[in-house]
């Protein structure tokens, strides 16, 4: 039915998918952004979007988000996806717990912002405010905020775009281990090929509004993809991997 | 009035640059030795003078100032009629209160500002809301809103007086005239500048409309709205002075109006100084509000 996401048998009778998109159109009047693209992330399954600056990626992202309307096609979500942006967009006027317990409507919604933070290492700092943040620590911050709602979709938008080298290799494996623990589907949208290699289980290249390359990168029947492949996919002759 | 206000701005300019350089300096502080906590004498080379003698310098001028007029004062070279000496008036003001009449003309001063900057508030905040909130109401009453807010509000006293005579309503009406417009300014501009990612944000979170109001934008617009209220605070107690001044039967400007009939300098500088302590006490209410409501802020927070 879909055909870019062939799924190995294992996963798909167990769980449905994350999220199934098919034919999705989104256009800003007359320029289309995105034409006919279908997609569908599984339950636990970590996809990267890469892609050139424009060509649509983003938008993708805000269409699942369910920000923006879409012209034609359709996405269907079991629930609500929870996104962290490149910005930590955390509220400056409430602590820490009461920002990762915001919007979180169950009884013990403090309790499991509390928790959320252990998770993140930031258990100590409940009462804190964002502006005593690092930037990486503030990430972290958005990060529980995203995964305390529980989501069956994490969006992940460019989030370690705007950290230095070391920290966000410490993100990277934060975010793995909590991906993992709470296996929601992943949607990365990212600049860094070596972010996506590191992370991924699926890799797509997004050109011109559509999905025009994709691989698996944990599949034991295909071979190990190399960065120089990546970047020709990204339109960039890697010299130095030749 | 323009004048006023001008300074108004000048003054409160003053303050957020002071502060954003409070902050920088700190900021610096900490790169150098990694520390927050360091103490300010450790700051920098060694000072000229110590954080105490620039104080005492500060205090310098103003205490002379006093001490040479109340020399002058004493030695007969000024008369009491132009200037009283400073003992004269605190021995005036003791007399005052101790028979009461200074502390019931203050009640009555204080009920009509309070009256009237509840009032003012109220329809500023309340109208500020609705334009900050919808285009429509913009739209349809923001236009009108500058236009009667261009007038300087002083300048419609006498049709006051033809409306509403000298009693307690034309002194109210007038406060809350001079209230309502800088509340409503500050309230449509902090709703309007409050981060759209940060509502979008909200929207992500599942929050209702409600709770977007009251998580997201009446907090982003806060800062904003006290600084309304800070100005509104020095607008009521100028547009106080102006209205009991013409035809007041009580009040801190009855008192002065008063004391001029029969040249009592000594009460009228008084009542100089009592509006000039009930400004200062404003505006250390309105800055006490920034400290606790703002704690979050990096440019009011107490905790640095």
């Amino acid at each position: 039915m879909i055909p870019l996401a062939s799924v190995p048998p294992s996963t798909q009778a167990i769980e449905p998918p994350s999220v199934v998109v098919s034919n999705l159109r989104r256009a800003y009047g007359d320029r289309v952004i995105i034409r006919n693209l279908n997609l569908r992330i599984e339950r636990g399954e970590f996809v990267a979007l890469l892609g050139e600056s424009g060509c649509g990626k983003t938008t993708l992202l805000r269409a699942l988000a369910g920000l923006d309307p879409i012209q034609g096609g359709r996405i269907s979500a079991p629930r609500r996806p929870a996104v962290v942006f490149q910005e930590h967009r955390l509220l400056p006027w409430d602590t820490l717990e009461c920002n990762v317990s915001l919007g979180l409507k169950t009884p013990n919604a403090r309790e499991r912002a509390a928790a959320a933070l252990g998770e993140v290492g930031l258990g100590e700092r409940l009462h804190d405010w964002p502006r005593n943040l690092s930037g990486g620590q503030a990430q972290r911050v958005a990060l529980a905020r995203a995964l305390v709602q529980e989501p069956e979709l994490l969006l992940l938008d460019e989030p370690f775009a705007a950290l230095d080298a070391l920290t966000r290799i410490r993100m990277h494996d934060l975010v793995r281990e909590l991906v993992d623990k709470r296996r929601p589907g992943v949607l990365l949208v990212t600049h860094d090929v070596d972010e996506a290699i590191a992370l991924a289980d699926r890799i797509l290249v997004m050109r011109h509004g559509a999905i025009a390359f994709e691989h698996r990168t944990n599949a034991a029947h295909s071979a190990s993809i190399s960065r120089a492949d990546l970047l020709a996919e990204l339109g960039v002759l890697s010299h130095a991997a030749a | 009035m323009k004048e006023f206000s001008l300074l108004m701005t000048a003054s409160n300019k003053d303050q957020l640059v002071l502060s954003n350089f409070e902050q920088i300096a700190s900021v610096s502080d900490f790169d150098r030795t990694g520390n927050a906590d360091t103490p300010s004498s450790q700051r920098g080379p060694a000072p000229l003078l110590g954080k105490r003698g620039l104080l005492l310098l500060s205090w310098l001028a103003p205490v002379t100032l006093v001490i040479v007029w109340e020399l002058l004062a004493g030695a007969g070279w000024i008369a009491p009629q132009i200037l009283p000496a400073p003992s004269k008036v605190v021995h005036t003001a003791i007399k005052l209160v101790t028979t009461g009449t200074l502390l019931n003309d203050l009640g009555v001063s204080l009920l009509r500002a309070i009256a009237g900057f509840v009032i003012g508030a109220s329809i500023g905040s309340a109208l500020g809301i609705l334009v900050g909130f919808s285009r429509i109401a913009e739209a349809a009453i923001d236009r009108s809103i500058q236009m009667i807010r261009a007038i300087p509000f002083l300048a419609a006293l006498p049709l006051v007086i033809v409306w509403l005579g000298v009693g307690e309503a034309q002194k109210i009406f007038l406060v809350a005239l001079g209230v309502t417009f800088p509340i409503y300014i500050n309230t449509t501009l902090g709703i309007r500048q409050v981060d759209p990612k940060l509502i979008e944000l909200g929207r992500i979170q599942g929050l209702g409309p409600f709770e977007l109001i009251r998580r997201i934008i009446l907090p982003g617009a806060l800062p904003s709205i006290l600084t309304g209220v800070r100005y509104a605070l020095a607008t009521a107690w100028l547009a106080l002075v102006v209205a009991e001044t013409i035809g007041a039967q009580s009040g801190i400007g009855f008192l002065a109006m008063d004391a001029r009939e029969f040249l009592r300098t000594d009460v009228i500088v008084l009542t100089i100084v009592i509006y000039a302590l009930i400004g200062i006490a404003a505006d250390a209410i309105a800055r006490f509000l920034e400290r606790r409501l703002l704690a979050w802020h990096p440019n009011y927070g107490a905790s640095r």
